[in-house]
């Protein structure tokens, strides 16, 4: 079954189509890559998938039920990381978590604090807890969030851009977890620009121009596609290449 | 040189942009915040020539009572800039965004500095002119001085913003050599709000409408002779009061040396600026970006509130409000605005005991319903603004972690919900507080001591709703400090509407309680006619509440889920 089934998505901004008609599947466990140059929709289609963004057109099924009809169900079995950790900067670390095990409905009970405590642990945040998430560096800020999305046990993770501010420990910890997640069944959908990133983690990706996905699948697909050999790299540069050099064309053009 | 007009062109050009290129929306909040602005400023120069009409009908100390009251005005005005300059210096010097590129590109940190004093005297100043221009206006429309007046009032006025100017970004720099910026901020957040509570507490409790009091006349011919001694010579103010007065009435002794006093000390402030920046500044802007406040306060109290919340909401309401209390409770910037939410408390309530009903040539019973009624009106508008500054802001609160909330499955209708039942007790607590104990020292009747209460309990449903709904409708999440929202262009908005609200309600309930005061005055019974009209007064009143509680919490809704 697909965990994440996403048709026609659209939007439009002000006369701009961020996001053009893309359609997307991805299956139970799998660690999917949503890759794209600056500005091509990928963080619009990720708002839009964590429900933080209306949909101009289309749909996004999640787990079988429509985000759109149903999105306090949806939303309980999603966890998203933002690309900017933006959080309440008067908590502490511990009472931040604890928030979050609130709004999704977690009872304070002594498994959620074995699980904040492990979380911690994880991120190696434990030291910090009780300090204000307002002293926190941008890469605490940023693995405090990753903790939160993890807390309520979600069945897809939705992540933009997670190694922005982390340092190479911080890095190889979040690409250990996304490992472990996919082996234990959880759907990571995560937009990168690091295209290594994305070749040591993710069994699919998608790349997306101009709000269009232009390429789709593994690899070795991809390879295909683009009809080049190598690593992820050429394979990106080659699909986008025809669009950005006509693009400088008719800039130089005029 | 050049790079001083390179650090200061992004100011210019990100306002000329916003002007261009404004949307149709932004372009009708610019013209009505400059309609009110203007409607603002012809009251201000009203009420000041009416004020200074009067004081020239008074013979011999009519002038004398003009000249203290400029003078008062301009040290009112030089103290609210030299405040306004340490604020505004902190952020511009020390904690704006843009700060570390402008250190990191090769200019001389003294074009750095002025650049940035530079939008501080902008940021700070531009209150001067509409509060100050309508005032001067006055002056000049009662006592028509020469052009001289005018040129006089304009570089006087340029001369008293650079020393304030020079005052306050000069404490600021030493403030922050002292303590980091993040802490002198609060520091001085604090003392903002404890001076203008005292101030306002100092100048209800001199009570100065004695001094329309011909009883107190005796006291205030002795009064009069303290105002003709002049304040301090020392003060820049005295020489500026003494030379825009000079130039007011054609008196020439003295004006230049005014002048040249005011000037050079100004232009002294500018050189000693520049010298203590050179020493310090550098400094100073690299030890603001230290030291954040890492420890958390009042921990276990907070937590057994939190657990309290949390029995009563619900664990995703809970987890939300006990936030938004910790979160209140820690900042210095926030929690401070209740010491002067308690001055405004104190002051309104002392208003009712210094009232001399007893002197009024109206019948007291009479008397007393009027003021009970217009008492619902001050109370409801000192709700409206009460909760201008934190039922409207609740949304904004939220900042950019919006979007939290935003992607938790938390509905976005139980979330507005939610923040408004969190917000009706206390607005409840605090609206029965002010009516009853005003209504109390009234001694009005049991009537409309229980009709008071009862229109301001009511009335509370729709104000808290009115705040929460247009503070989803015209949300601000990326507001550094969320106090500044209230005063943007939905809290405007917002308190309009709510003295609308106010307005209609207690018109509605004023002709139904006259013909029962009348009835009862001459003894005579309410006809069905009567009882009809006050029937359907009340049904009104009613559906207007109606309207106040649910229609802006709808449009709130719809606005805060097509938020992008």
């Amino acid at each position: 079954m697909d965990m994440i089934k996403i048709s026609d998505l659209t939007k439009v901004y002000k006369g701009l189509r961020a996001v053009d008609k893309i359609n997307l599947k991805v299956g139970k466990g799998m660690v999917f890559g949503f890759l794209g140059p600056n500005g091509a929709g990928k963080t619009t289609t990720i708002k839009m998938m964590a429900g933080v963004l209306a949909p101009t057109e289309g749909q996004i099924i999640i787990n079988g039920t429509n985000l759109a009809r149903e999105p306090s169900k949806v939303k309980r079995w999603v966890g998203f990381i933002p690309d900017r950790p933006f959080v309440y900067e008067k908590l502490s670390g511990l009472e931040f978590l604890r928030f979050i095990a609130g709004l999704y409905g977690l009872d304070n009970s002594p498994s959620l604090r074995k699980k904040i405590s492990e979380l911690l642990d994880i991120f190696e945040l434990s030291h910090w807890q009780q300090e204000l998430v307002g002293s926190y560096s941008h890469g605490m800020k940023q693995r405090l969030v990753m903790c939160a999305a993890l807390l309520h046990g979600p069945k897809v993770l939705i992540v933009d851009e997670p190694m922005v501010g982390l340092d190479p420990r911080g890095a190889r910890l979040v690409k250990d977890m996304f490992r472990d997640q996919a082996r234990m069944g959880t759907t990571i959908f995560m937009s990168t620009h690091s295209l290594q990133v994305a070749e040591e983690v993710c069994n699919e990706v998608a790349i997306i121009q101009e709000g269009k996905i232009i390429a789709e699948g593994t690899g070795d697909g991809l390879r295909r596609q683009a009809g080049v050999d190598g690593n992820l790299e050429n394979i990106f540069l080659k699909l986008t290449e025809g669009k950005r050099i006509a693009h400088e064309r008719s800039l130089s053009s005029n | 040189m050049k790079g001083l007009y390179l650090l200061i062109s992004p100011r210019f050009l990100g306002f000329r942009n916003q002007l261009v290129r404004s949307q149709n929306g932004k372009r009708k909040r610019i013209i009505l915040m400059s309609g009110l602005g203007l409607a603002f400023c012809a009251g201000m120069f009203a009420v000041s020539c009416r004020v200074l009409i009067y004081f020239q009908s008074a013979e011999m100390i009519g002038d004398v009572l003009a000249r203290h009251l400029l003078s008062m005005i301009i040290l009112t005005f030089f103290s609210l800039l030299v405040f306004s300059h340490i604020i505004t210096a902190l952020s511009n010097l020390y904690l704006s965004g843009d700060l570390e590129l402008c250190h990191s590109i090769p200019v001389d940190v003294e074009e750095l500095f002025v650049s940035r004093a530079f939008f501080t005297v902008m940021d700070s100043s531009w209150m001067l002119i509409i509060f100050g221009l309508p005032v001067f206006m006055a002056y000049a429309y009662v006592y028509r001085p020469g052009p001289g007046f005018y040129f006089t009032v304009l570089h006087m006025n340029l001369a008293m913003v650079i020393i304030a100017a020079g005052i306050g970004i000069l404490l600021t720099m030493i403030l922050v050599h002292i303590f980091p910026a993040q802490r002198t901020r609060d520091i001085i957040m604090l003392l903002t709000v404890l001076m203008m509570g005292a101030l306002y507490l100092l100048f209800r409790f001199m009570r100065p409408e004695r001094l329309v009091d011909p009883e107190a006349f005796f006291t205030i011919a002795q009064y009069l002779n303290a105002l003709k001694a002049p304040q301090s010579p020392y003060l820049p103010t005295q020489w500026i009061t003494e030379t825009v007065w000079g130039s007011l009435i054609g008196s020439r002794g003295g004006i230049l040396f005014g002048v040249a006093l005011t000037w050079t000390t100004a232009a002294a402030l500018v050189v000693i600026n520049v010298w203590v920046a050179r020493a310090v500044y550098f400094e100073g802007f690299s030890k603001s970006q230290e030291a954040k406040k890492r420890r958390t306060g009042g921990g276990r109290v907070l937590d057994l509130f939190a657990k309290f919340i949390t029995k009563l909401f619900g664990g995703d309401l809970g987890a939300v409000i006990s936030k938004d209390i910790r979160t209140f409770f820690r900042d210095n910037t926030q929690w401070s605005q209740l010491l002067l939410l308690i001055a405004l408390v104190v002051v309104y309530v002392y208003n009712f005991t210094v009232l001399p009903l007893d002197k009024s040539p109206i019948r007291l019973d009479f008397l007393q319903n009027i003021l009970a009624f217009l008492n619902m009106g001050l109370a409801g508008f000192v709700l409206a603004a009460v909760s201008a500054r934190f039922v409207f802001t609740a949304i904004s609160a939220e900042g950019e972690a919006y979007w939290i909330i935003r992607s938790s499955p938390l509905s976005l209708k139980r979330y507005l919900w939610g923040k408004y039942f969190s917000f009706l007790l206390p607005m409840l607590v605090l609206a029965e507080i002010l009516i009853t104990l005003t209504n109390h020292l009234l001694e009005v009747s049991r009537f409309m001591m229980l009709l008071s209460s009862g229109t301001m309990f009511f009335m509370v449903f729709g104000i808290v709703a009115l705040g929460i709904g247009y503070g989803a409708l015209y949300p601000n999440f990326t507001c550094q400090n969320v106090a500044q929202v209230a005063s943007g262009f939905g809290g405007v908005l917002f308190m309009i509407v709510s003295s609308l609200f106010i307005g209609m309600i207690i018109v509605l309930e004023a002709g139904p309680v006259y013909v029962l005061f009348i009835s009862n005055v001459r003894g005579t019974p309410v006809t069905i006619y009567h009882w009809t009209l006050i029937t359907l007064s009340f049904l009104a009143a009613f559906l207007i509440n109606m309207v106040a509680i649910f229609w802006p919490m709808k449009m709130g809704l719809k606005a805060l889920r097509e938020y992008e």
